[in-house]
Formats: C-alpha cells, sequence, structure tokens
C-alpha cells in the first residue's frame, strides 16, 4: 500500500515536472486523475461516497470496470478456455526438450542431471506445496532394477573383470560370423561357427582355471603371511643387536644426543624484581587474611565509610556517586599558590614502600645463606622456596632481632654454639621413639638442640621421600611433647633457659606447620583439645605452663586474626575461660593471667576484636593492687575477691625499697614462683597499666569501648600513687588520660543502616477500548477474532460464488459460441446440399425442358 | 534362688574370693540344719573385711543367706538355732546400718537393706505380723544422724522412694524424726533431715507411674490426701524449728520447699512472709530461691507484691554468672518478663542491664544475654527505638545509670544498645554472630532459651571443635623467635628469653 502510494505520488510529481499541460482538456494530464494515470476518463467509474469518513482509507473508491472484466475474461480464456479446449481429448502433448537434438552417446551428465532436475521440479508441481521443502526424499535411486544399497552390498571386487567378458560374444567373433569375414576362410561357415565355440569355450575354460589358481594362491600366502609375522620381529631384533660394537665417534654421538641441553630456566631475576614479586605474594596473603578476618556479612568498614550519606531510590548502586566528603582522598593534582606542581598523595605508597624496603632486606639475607643450602632444595616448589627466601639460620636470625636489651646476652650464646656445631653431624635419622628424640637432644645444649631439629627436618623432608610425610608429623608430635615437658614442671633455675629454647625452635616448627599444616594443626588440636579436658575438670585452677606456651605456639604460628578459625577459636574459648573461672592467689597465678592476657593481645592485634575476660583481669590486678580496709568493699567481678586478704593480694604495705625500682618487664621466674615479692607487686601493676593503655587503644574505634574503659577509672584513682616509683606513675596517667577519654566517649543512637528506598511498582499502562457502537454488543478477544473470521468467510465465499457463477457464465458462453458455430457450419451445408440439389433439379427440369422442346 | 550376677570387672584374685564365698554359702543352705557358726563367720567376715574380700561381696551374699532362710522361717520359733540366727540377723542390720554412710558402699548396702526388708515384708518373722517399718525408721535414723550428709545413699535411697508405698512409710517415719530442737544448733542434722524431705516426691510423673516396692502393696492404693495432710504438718514442724538458721540450711530449705513441698502446701500463703524476708534479709541464691517462691505464689495464690521487679534487676549484677543458680535466674526473668503490659523504661532498664553484664560475663551467659535482649526487643516492639533511632540524631554519651537501684529511673528507654555493637567485636564467633541481630530486620519468632540455659563453656569449645570447615589458614610471616614479627606484646611485657 505504501509503496503504491509512493509510486503514485512520484508519478504525480514527474507528471508535474515533465508535462505542462498544453491542452487544458487533456484528461489524462489531470491531477485529480492520479491513478488512472492517461487512461480514458470513461472508463473510469466512480463509486460514490455517501459520508465523508476521516481516517479511513477507502480502496474501492474508482475502479475501472472495463478494464477489469477485460483482465478477467483473458485469464479465463488462458485457464478454463484450455481446458475447455482440451476436453474430452485422450492425447497429450509431451516435450522432452532439453538435449533433445543430441544423440545417445552426445548425452553428457550435465544434461541428464538437467533432466532430471525437470522431472523433479514437474513433480513438485504437480504434487501439494508442503512437499517442496521435504529433505528427507524417500524416492530411491535404483540402477538395473536393484537398489544402489543392494548393490554396495554385494560388490565383489574380484569379479569384475568377469564381467567384463560374459556371455557376450566379442567383436572378432562377431566381425567374422556376421559379416561373413573375411576371404581366407575356405571352411564352410557351420565347422567355422563350431570350431570358434569351441576355441571360446576353451580360452574361457583357462581364464577361469587361472583364476582358480590365483585365489587359491592369494589364500595361501594370507595364510602364510600370518604365520611368518612373529618371525619378521625376531629377525629384525636380532639384526639389531648382531650390529658392529660402537666406536668412539659413534659413543660420542650418541652420548651428544642424549646429553640433556641446558635446561630452561628462569631468567635470572634481579633483587627489584624479586622485592616486587614478594611484594604482590604479601599483598595478597594479606588481602586473604582480611577477607577472613570478617565475619560473612559484616561489611568492609572502609566501605561502609565510604557509603553516601542519601540514597535515592533511582539510585544505580553502581558505586557511583558525587565525592562529598572524601576529596582529600583523592589523588588529585593540584598546583599550590607558587606555581608548584603539588600532588596530595596518600599514605598507602608509604606503606608500600616500606614492605619494599623489608623485601630487600629478605632478599639481601637469602644472597647471604645461599652458598651454605643444600642443592636439592633449588628444585622445590614455589612455596617451599618462598619460605626458604625467608629462612635463615638461627644464629643470624637471633641476632637480627630487634630487642636491643636482650642483644648482649643471646650474642654471647651464640658465638659458643657456632664453635660446637661441627660435632653435630649433617644427616640426622628420624628418631624412632619420643625417648630416643630426648636422649638425642638431651646431649647438647639449648642452640645445637634447634640445630639437630633443623637437620632433622632438612634429612626427613618429605619433597626426599614419601614416608618422611609421617616422620615429620611425628618429629611436630615430639616437639610438642618435648615443649610440655620442658615447661610442665619447669623451676625458677631452667625457666629462661627453656624459653629461649622454644624461642629457637619456633622458626623450625613454623616449618614444619607449613609441610603438612592439616595433619600438624589437627595433631596441636588434639593437645589443646586434651588440656582442656584437663581444666574442664577443676576449672579453678590455672592449667600448667606448658598450656599458655601452646597459646604462644598458636600466635606465633597461626593467622589469629581470622573470625572463624578452627585452632584459634577454641584457643579463644580456652582462654576466655581460664581467665574468667581460674582463681588468682599467686604470683605465678597473676603472672600467667598476665601472659594469657598479652597473648590474647597479640591474637587480636589485627582483628581488633575484644575479648572480655581481658578487661576484666586487668581490672582485677588493679583491683588487688589497692589496700583496702576490712569493711571497704570495691565492686570486681570474679575470679577476683571482691573482699579478703585475696583482694589485696598486690597491695604495697609501705613505698620505702619499692619507690626506686627500675622499671622492669616481667620475669619468666614470675611464671613458677608463687611467693610474691614487693617488686613484683610493682611490676604486674606497671605492666597491667600498660597493658590497659595497650588493650584499649587497639579497639579504641569501636562504638561503646567507654563501657569497657570506664570500670577502670574507678579503680585507676584510688591507687596509692606515692608509694610507687615514677615509671609507675607515667604509665598511671597515660592509662587515666586514656580511660577518661574513651569514657567520655559519645555515640550517635543505633540506626540501622540506610537502605535504599523501595520504588513504586512500575505499571504497564492498562487501555480499556471504548466502543460507542451501540450496535454491536461488546464481546470476549476471542468471540470478536472468531467474529470476524466468520465475517471474512463470508465475504470469501461470496467472492467465491461469484467467481464461480462468471466462470459457469464465461463456460457457457464459449459453448454457445461452438454450438452456434456447428450450427452455422451445419446450416451452410444443407444450403449447400440444397443449392447442389436445385443445381441439380434445375439442370434436370432444363433437360426436361429441353427434351420437351425437342418434342414440340 | 539365683545369686547376684557376678561383677566381670574385678581383679583376678578377688573372684575366687567371691566364689568361695557362694560356693560356702550354697553349702550352707543345701545342709539341712543351718550351721550358725559359718553364718557367724559370715557376721564376723563383714565386721571385719579381710583385705582378700570386698564387703559388697560379702553383703550380697549374706543377702542370699538370709532372705533363704527368712523364706524358709528359720528365724521363727523359740529353739536355739533360730533365736541364734535372729541374733546373728539384728547384728548383721547394725552392720548394715554402719555401712550406709560409706559413700562407696551405700549403693550395695541400700539394695540389700531394701531386699531383707522386703522379704521380711513378705514372711514376717514371727512376733512381728507386719511391714517391718522399724527397719526404715532405722535407716532413716542413720541418714539423719551422719555426721556429714551422705549425698550418694541419699540418692540410693530416693531411688526406692520413687516407690508409693515406700513413700508413704518414709513419709510416716520422718514425722516422728523431726529433729528436736532448733535447726540453727544443729545445721547438719537440719541439713540431712531436709535432704530426707527432698526425696519425697510427690509429683505427677511419680504418682501416675504407680510403681510399688511389694506387689501385695498395690491392692492398698496410695493414699493422697493423707499423705499431703502428713506433708503439711511435717511441714509446719520443720518451719517451727527454722528459725535464725544459717545460710546454707536457709537455701537447702528454700530448694525443698520450692522443688517437693510447696504445691502440696494447704495454705501456701503463710509462707509470704518467710518467703518475703528471705527475700530482703539475703541477696545471690537465697533471694533467687525466695523470688521464685514469691513467683509461685503470685501464680497460684494471686499474691502481690510491688517491687518484685526492681528486686530482680537487682539480681542482675556481675558476680551472679558465678552462681549455682543463674539457670534459674534467666528463667524466672524470662517468665517476669512475659508479659506484653510492662512500661517500655522497665524492660528497657533490664534490656541495658543484660547488655551491660553480656560485656562482662562468660561465654555461654553472654550468648543466652543476647537471645534474651533479642526477645525483649521481639516482645516489647516499642523498645526497638534501643536499636533503631529515629532521624539524625546527635552523638550522646550513654544516659543509662546501671547504678540506679530503680530500673523504671535508669533513663535506660532514652539510651541506644552500643553494647551490643560492640559485642560484634567479640573474638568468639558464635557471640560476634549472636549480636548480629541488630544489624538486619529482627527474627519473627523468639528464640527459645531453654536449649541455651544448659550450656556450658565447655560445650561452646566442643561445638566449635564440630565444626567442619577446616582450613588451617597459617601466619604468613615466619617467627624467627618467640616475638611476632611484629605487635609482639608477649615478649613486650615479658622478659622470657
Amino acid at each position: 500500500m505504501g509503496a503504491k502510494n509512493k509510486k503514485a505520488r512520484s508519478d504525480a510529481v514527474y507528471a508535474k515536472k515533465t508535462v505542462k499541460s498544453s491542452n487544458p482538456f487533456d484528461s489524462s494530464n489531470d491531477p485529480s486523475n492520479k491513478r488512472a494515470g492517461n487512461q480514458n476518463p470513461f472508463d473510469v467509474h466512480v463509486n460514490k461516497e455517501k459520508f465523508q469518513i476521516l481516517g479511513r482509507i477507502c480502496k474501492h473508491d474508482r475502479g475501472m470496470p472495463g478494464v477489469s472484466r477485460a483482465k478477467a475474461l483473458q485469464k479465463r480464456a488462458q485457464t478454463l478456455g484450455q481446458q475447455f479446449a482440451v476436453k474430452h481429448k485422450t492425447n497429450r502433448f509431451k516435450d522432452n526438450r532439453i538435449g533433445k537434438h543430441l544423440s545417445a552417446d552426445q548425452l553428457t551428465e550435465s544434461v541428464m542431471n538437467a533432466r532430471y532436475l525437470a522431472e523433479k521440479m514437474s513433480q513438485v508441481r504437480q504434487s501439494q506445496k508442503s512437499e517442496k521443502f521435504n529433505l528427507n526424499d524417500d524416492e530411491l535411486l535404483t540402477h538395473r532394477g536393484q537398489t544402489l544399497e543392494e548393490i554396495e552390498q554385494y560388490r565383489d571386487e574380484r569379479s569384475d573383470d568377469e564381467e567384463l567378458d560374459d556371455e557376450r560374444l566379442d567383436a572378432e567373433f562377431t566381425s567374422a560370423a556376421h559379416f561373413g569375414g573375411d576371404g581366407d576362410a575356405p571352411q564352410d561357415r557351420q565347422t567355422a561357427i563350431e570350431e570358434m565355440i569351441s576355441e571360446q569355450k576353451r580360452r574361457k575354460n583357462e581364464i577361469a582355471k587361472e583364476k582358480d589358481e590365483v585365489y587359491d594362491l592369494t589364500e595361501k600366502l594370507d595364510a602364510n603371511y600370518k604365520l611368518l609375522l612373529p618371525l619378521v620381529a625376531k629377525a629384525t631384533k636380532d639384526e639389531q643387536e648382531a650390529k658392529p660394537p660402537p666406536d668412539a665417534y659413534d659413543k660420542l654421538l650418541k652420548e651428544m644426543i642424549f646429553e640433556p641441553r641446558g635446561s630452561v630456566t628462569d631468567k635470572l631475576i634481579n633483587p627489584e624484581e624479586l622485592a616486587k614479586q614478594e611484594a604482590e605474594r604479601l599483598e595478597k596473603l594479606e588481602k586473604e587474611r582480611l577477607r577472613r578476618m570478617r565475619a560473612d556479612g559484616e561489611e568492609d568498614e572502609e566501605a561502609e565509610a565510604a557509603k553516601p550519606k542519601h540514597r535515592s531510590a533511582d539510585d544505580l548502586d553502581d558505586g557511583y556517586f558525587l565525592a562529598g566528603g572524601d576529596e582529600e582522598a583523592d589523588d588529585t593534582l593540584a598546583y599550590d599558590l607558587d606555581g608548584n606542581l603539588g600532588t596530595h598523595l596518600n599514605g598507602k605508597h608509604n606503606g608500600k614502600e616500606g614492605a619494599d624496603n623489608e623485601d630487600e632486606e629478605n632478599a639481601e639475607d637469602e644472597g647471604d645463606e645461599e652458598g651454605d643450602e643444600d642443592s636439592d632444595e633449588d628444585s622445590d616448589s614455589e612455596v617451599d622456596n618462598l619460605s626458604d627466601l625467608k629462612e635463615s639460620d638461627s644464629e643470624s636470625e637471633a641476632e637480627e632481632t630487634p630487642q636491643p636489651s636482650k642483644k648482649k646476652a643471646t650474642k654471647s650464646v651464640d658465638q659458643s654454639s657456632t664453635d660446637v656445631d661441627t660435632s653435630i653431624p649433617f644427616t640426622i635419622k628420624m628418631p624412632k621413639t619420643y625417648e630416643d628424640f630426648t636422649d638425642l637432644l638431651s646431649k647438647h645444649a639449648a642452640p645445637q638442640q634447634a640445630t639437630i631439629v633443623e637437620r632433622i627436618i632438612k634429612c626427613n623432608h618429605p619433597k626426599l621421600e614419601g614416608v618422611n610425610r609421617e616422620n615429620v608429623v611425628k618429629l611436630y608430635s615430639f616437639l610438642l611433647q618435648y615443649i610440655k615437658d620442658l615447661f610442665e614442671d619447669a623451676s625458677e633455675q631452667d625457666i629462661r633457659g627453656n624459653f629461649q629454647l622454644f624461642s629457637k625452635l619456633m622458626p623450625h616448627l613454623y616449618d614444619l606447620t607449613q609441610l603438612n599444616p592439616e595433619r600438624m594443626s589437627n595433631t596441636l588440636l588434639e593437645v589443646i583439645k586434651e588440656k582442656y579436658g584437663e581444666f574442664r575438670k577443676n576449672h579453678k585452677t590455672y592449667p600448667t605452663l606448658d598450656t599458655l606456651i601452646y597459646f604462644k605456639l598458636v600466635a606465633n604460628l597461626y593467622s589469629t586474626s581470622d573470625f572463624r578459625h578452627p585452632v584459634v577459636t577454641p584457643c579463644f574459648i580456652f582462654m576466655q575461660h581460664i581467665l574468667s573461672r581460674a582463681r588468682v592467689r599467686t604470683r605465678q597465678e597473676i603472672s600467667m593471667g598476665l601472659f594469657l592476657t598479652t597473648v590474647v593481645l597479640e591474637f587480636v592485634s589485627q582483628s581488633k576484636r575484644i575479648l572480655p575476660a581481658v578487661y576484666n583481669f586487668l581490672q582485677g590486678v588493679v583491683h588487688m593492687s589497692i589496700p583496702k580496709r576490712d569493711v571497704e568493699q570495691i565492686a570486681i567481678t570474679p575470679p577476683f575477691e571482691k573482699d579478703g586478704p585475696l583482694s589485696k593480694l598486690l597491695a604495697l604495705s609501705s613505698g620505702k625499697e619499692t619507690k626506686n625500682l627500675e622499671a622492669q618487664a616481667l620475669q619468666a621466674t614470675d611464671l613458677v614462683t608463687q611467693t610474691i615479692t614487693p617488686d613484683f607487686k610493682v611490676r604486674a601493676l606497671n605492666t597491667a597499666l600498660q597493658l590497659t593503655v595497650d588493650s584499649l587503644q587497639l579497639v579504641e574505634e569501636h562504638v561503646g569501648v567507654c563501657y569497657l574503659a570506664t570500670p577502670f577509672l574507678g579503680l585507676l584513682s584510688r591507687l596509692p600513687l606515692d608509694l610507687y616509683p615514677e615509671h609507675v606513675h607515667l604509665n598511671h596517667k597515660a592509662a587515666t588520660e586514656l580511660v577518661q577519654r574513651l569514657g567520655g566517649q559519645k555515640m550517635k543512637p543505633l540506626a540501622p543502616a540506610e537502605r535504599k528506598p523501595k520504588a513504586l511498582r512500575l505499571l504497564e499502562p492498562r487501555f480499556e477500548t471504548v466502543y460507542d457502537d451501540k450496535r454491536r454488543p461488546k464481546m470476549s478477544k476471542a468471540k470478536e477474532e472468531r467474529a470476524k473470521l466468520l465475517h471474512k468467510i463470508k465475504r470469501e465465499k461470496k467472492g467465491a460464488i461469484r467467481e464461480i457463477r462468471r466462470d459457469t457464465a464465461f463456460v457457457q458462453e464459449l459453448k454457445l459460441k461452438q454450438t452456434l458455430r456447428s450450427d452455422k457450419e451445419r446450416q451452410e451445408k444443407v444450403k449447400r446440399i440444397y443449392q447442389e440439389a436445385s443445381m441439380q433439379q434445375g439442370e434436370l427440369n432444363e433437360l426436361a425442358r429441353s427434351k420437351k422442346k425437342k418434342k414440340f | 534362688m539365683k545369686k547376684p550376677a557376678a561383677k566381670k570387672d574385678e581383679d583376678a584374685g578377688e573372684p575366687v574370693a567371691k566364689k568361695q564365698l557362694q560356693t560356702k554359702a550354697n553349702v550352707l543352705l543345701n545342709s539341712k540344719n543351718v550351721d550358725t557358726k559359718i553364718l557367724k563367720g559370715f557376721v564376723q567376715m563383714l565386721k571385719d573385711t579381710p583385705d582378700n574380700v570386698q564387703v559388697g561381696d560379702v553383703m550380697n551374699v549374706l543377702e542370699v543367706i538370709f532372705k533363704n532362710l527368712i523364706k524358709r522361717k528359720s528365724l521363727d520359733g523359740a529353739e536355739k538355732t533360730p533365736a541364734k540366727i535372729r541374733e546373728l540377723y539384728e547384728e548383721t542390720w547394725l552392720l548394715l546400718l554402719e555401712n550406709l554412710l560409706q559413700d562407696s558402699e551405700s549403693s550395695v548396702t541400700i539394695k540389700v537393706c531394701m531386699q531383707l526388708i522386703k522379704s521380711e515384708a513378705k514372711t514376717p518373722i514371727a512376733p512381728n505380723t507386719s511391714f517391718p517399718f522399724y527397719r526404715i525408721r532405722r535407716i532413716l535414723d542413720t541418714l539423719l544422724n551422719a555426721e556429714e550428709t551422705p549425698t550418694t545413699a541419699l540418692v540410693n535411697y530416693g531411688k526406692y522412694c520413687k516407690n508409693l508405698d515406700i513413700l508413704d512409710i518414709t513419709l510416716k517415719q520422718l514425722l516422728t524424726l523431726v529433729p528436736k530442737g532448733e535447726f540453727k544448733d544443729q545445721p547438719v542434722k537440719a541439713i540431712n533431715f531436709l535432704s530426707l524431705i527432698n526425696l519425697i516426691d510427690m509429683g505427677k510423673s511419680v504418682l501416675n507411674g504407680e510403681e510399688y516396692f511389694l506387689e501385695t502393696d498395690k491392692a492398698s492404693t496410695f493414699n493422697y490426701k493423707q499423705n499431703q495432710k502428713s506433708l503439711n504438718k511435717l511441714w509446719k514442724a520443720v518451719m517451727a524449728s527454722s528459725s535464725g538458721v544459717d545460710e546454707k540450711v536457709h537455701r537447702q530449705l528454700l530448694v525443698v520447699l520450692l522443688e517437693r513441698v510447696i504445691s502440696h502446701l494447704d495454705d501456701p500463703i503463710q509462707l509470704t512472709d518467710f518467703l518475703m524476708d528471705s527475700l530482703h534479709q539475703f541477696d545471690g541464691p537465697i533471694a533467687l530461691l525466695a523470688l521464685q517462691g514469691i513467683f509461685t505464689l503470685m501464680q497460684k495464690q494471686n499474691i502481690t507484691y510491688p517491687d518484685v521487679y526492681e528486686k530482680l534487676y537487682n539480681m542482675f549484677y556481675p558476680r551472679m554468672f558465678y552462681n549455682k543458680y543463674k539457670a534459674r535466674l534467666f528463667y524466672l526473668a524470662d517468665i517476669f518478663l512475659t508479659s506484653t503490659h510492662l512500661p517500655e523504661n522497665l524492660v528497657a532498664a533490664f534490656v541495658k542491664r543484660l547488655a551491660r553484664l553480656a560485656l562482662q560475663s562468660p561465654t555461654e551467659d553472654a550468648v543466652i544475654m543476647i537471645r534474651f535482649v533479642c526477645n525483649l526487643l521481639l516482645r516489647h516492639t516499642g523498645l526497638q527505638k534501643l536499636i533503631k533511632a529515629s532521624g539524625a540524631a546527635d552523638e550522646i554519651s550513654d544516659p543509662y545509670d546501671e547504678k540506679e537501684p530503680n530500673p523504671v529511673k535508669s533513663e535506660a528507654i532514652n539510651s541506644s544498645l552500643w553494647e551490643i555493637s560492640l559485642l560484634q567485636k567479640h573474638a568468639i564467633p558464635e557471640v560476634a554472630n549472636a549480636a548480629r541481630f541488630i544489624n538486619s530486620s529482627l527474627p519473627i519468632m523468639e528464640f527459645d532459651l531453654a536449649p541455651l540455659l544448659d550450656r556450658k563453656e565447655c560445650n561452646i569449645f566442643d561445638d566449635e571443635l564440630q565444626s567442619k570447615a577446616k582450613q588451617f589458614a597459617l601466619n604468613y610471616e615466619r617467627p624467627g623467635t618467640l616475638a611476632l614479627p611484629k605487635n609482639g606484646s608477649v615478649t613486650k611485657y615479658f622478659e622470657l628469653i
């Protein structure tokens, strides 16, 4: 329709352009007659419209009845007329037009194909249209009545040449027999034919015989070949063996062939790259650690901080929002007043640099010790290599420890140890039993013991042999047992030595754990479980020192900042249990409690979590340091007593000798001594104050820290400071200030996180069709559709009936024409007969008249 | 008669002795006339208990012998032999009662005693014709006069008190055994007596169980009314002599009262004064028990007690986690605060206090209290403003005054639950997870506190070990020494090396 309109319009335009109508009466150029073009206006019939309806496109406003009638008539003449013409005719005309001029041997493949195609097309035309696209044509192609498949099946390759000379007579024979042959054949025809036939038969026999022989022979050969096969193989092998002995040149060649060519190695990594790699690794590990640190569902602090204050329902939540408050956080490029380029870079980079520095140091370490490392370790996997990177001998490590106070003591010991090291064999077998192990260790001093352990690990590295996997686990459990023995009943004399040994063993324990984290951890966990089992039987007394040492071990080995960790979390529960239940009565118990507190601080140093019992314990220590009269009571949570002698265990009686004490950390011996001395009292309080500051500073950013801090306030104010030395005063001041600051913390009332407001639901507009046409009732959509279809059918039917009527009229007309024609013919014939007859009669009459005349 | 099953777990030497004893007893019983000498030997053995013989075995053997003899009526008659046997029998009883107070033997002894009583009741020894009440009386007497409370013997005897006939007899005998004089002068005896009363369980499960020690007693059904009357009488006597008792006895008194007696008393109102006094004079467990008693009275007798909530409020203080009765306190508090008609500022005070305590308490209590707070917020929807402040509020310091004893005046309603948000940083994941409830919308159902109340710290430890997800994340920095690579606080504060 659109196309038509377009065409009409273009026509009109064309008409306007070209023909400047010279004759105003020329109807063909009438612009109103758009459709008719150059047609006679008398041909056009216009259907009158009763009402002009806006927006209605009327197709039938005008038509050309004459033209269309002629068209219809022509079409009928071509179709119905043809059929009528050949009605009652039996023979049909068939034209094999494709390649009909070609003789049989000129028919090429392409011609045949074209014929086949034409045939196919005519078939398609005859049958339903649906078969036009039928690909699964099940027509069978045949060759001599057999399907091609069947032929394929029974094809016998051997019979190929037989087909060629079958019963047909060959050319020689036929030329001789059919056309009389050449002249030099004196015999008569009968004998010649017989001879020929016998000759023919003989030859055939020969050929058959020959063929049979060939067949038999091939069969035989086939059979023999199979027998021969093994022999062939053997023969070749023998042949190989029988080769002449290789001479020097051959040998050299062989060697050169098989010699491993220089294996591909990583290109030498220069220190910067190494440092970069290490930094990347650390960054990755740190990221993982942070991920583990968060509880599932707990949001990232930073993300929370970055959250916009207001959220709109139209927010796409794509993380894009106008940077309001944190403009300063961006790295912006800016010029200052003097025109210098000043970039606001944040602290991030500094941190990285620091890490880089560290790594460089590590790299240097590695360079130092590469020489004495065994060559077999070089092929270790990356993880191991990395652990090796940091590995260094205990001596050098000890010297590097950042505690200047201990340096002197350790150095002297290390000096001696390096001398004696040569007495230890370099390969040490894994001891079978724990007794063997202790025997082995007891022969040597502490530093050598660590060396022994290190060598055992090296000799029994799982990479060397599969059995070692069990061995290292065993070694680990031996070591745990050894630690237990060291600390369970440690005395004042050997406690320091034991700690030194433990410290030396620490890196090796770490290495062992790295070898098989799961097995080792389970071993350690078993030990802790056992300890807890012992403790829960009587949870009012402190466990033995070895339990605390295991906690320290856990702090050193595991990633304690995890939200949930199979080893760390049970330890947390255990420590909370000890700190909240076990009674504190002696110097040992106070030191153990403080030790636990420090271990907990190590545990939470990165995750910044809180363990309430720690604060309670520190309060308890401060509480014990306050001298109280008998009736006086200051509130304190158990396990500390609020009255009685135990409540003032650490209170100083007179400060004469304690006033001038040096600042001192808690001693190892405190962990094993029972009696409380004045200097211990000062030490404990001082440590407790420092720990208070540390532990509160750790969590100071949390909401609600005031609840942890305020209980300290009352206790700290009641300490009789004048009895204590200067450093306690300082620490007390620091603690009081911090507690006061935190206690006065102002907090925002809790409110749920700003939620994205819920957008209104978007609805599809619902249009209702309003019919003002009253005549037709409202119908459902399906019904309406049906009515429409029925109407269409009705109209189509009408059209069809009209067509049929016209067809009939056409046929009738044809028939009438035929009848009239035949009648006319008959009449003419009759006329002619009459004419002839009358002529004849006339002639007769004339004759008769003439005869009469003659008579007359 | 079958012999008691031989114990398998005894040492190699002892089964022989036991077997010997058994064969000896068999010989004794199989002979026509009872050889009193051998019998005497047995009794002597019980008296001296040689090293190679277990007391329990001897008692078992004697039980078998005497049971058979009683059955054969060998103890009846005035002849010399039965008289002799009778004498030995009485001696055996004396020895048995002595053994009763030894913790290791008490279970066997009680069993032997009760079996002997059973057979005596079936075939009474000549002069008596009915149930040997005096024997039970003697058992009770022994238990009563023990110098230390015989806990195991009491537990074992308690098993027999599940039988209604024994219960009946015990109650009657106890009535006659009420100690003379004030309880405060004889605290041990008082406790023993109260423990005996504690055995009298006339609860529904026992009454419905209808178990009898002797089959014959089944005919005479247990008379609840009568027993209730005697229990009332007994309790009256107890109350009469229990003034000014010390804390331990007082506690026991309250426990017995609450567990066994109060539901059977005719007129529990009379106890009000006693309970009020207990509530006001003591704190800690006694006050708690008294409060429970008052609660029962409030429920059943409609008494009103104005400042019960204040009392309850003040029972929540840090030291209470170290009480034996803390589960009871939580349970009571849960019931007391069930009503949704309580004033919001009162409940808010409870919520704040619980949250504050959760910061100081052991792990398992922290979990209970967090859940409890959550339940309270669900019950009193108005309190949700403690976690959902409206609009942009200013930063304030906590207006809640924890030292204020009156919960209504503590200003808790104007506060906010910062404690819970701090608890989210708890190192133990279970607590941290429990505290996370304020982050999202509150649950629809209340938490059931009952399973939590029984939990111990070790359960949390075990649960943590159970958790399957095992990823042993290691520290990625290799410690060279005892000190951590950074933030090593142990080495900072301890001079260990």
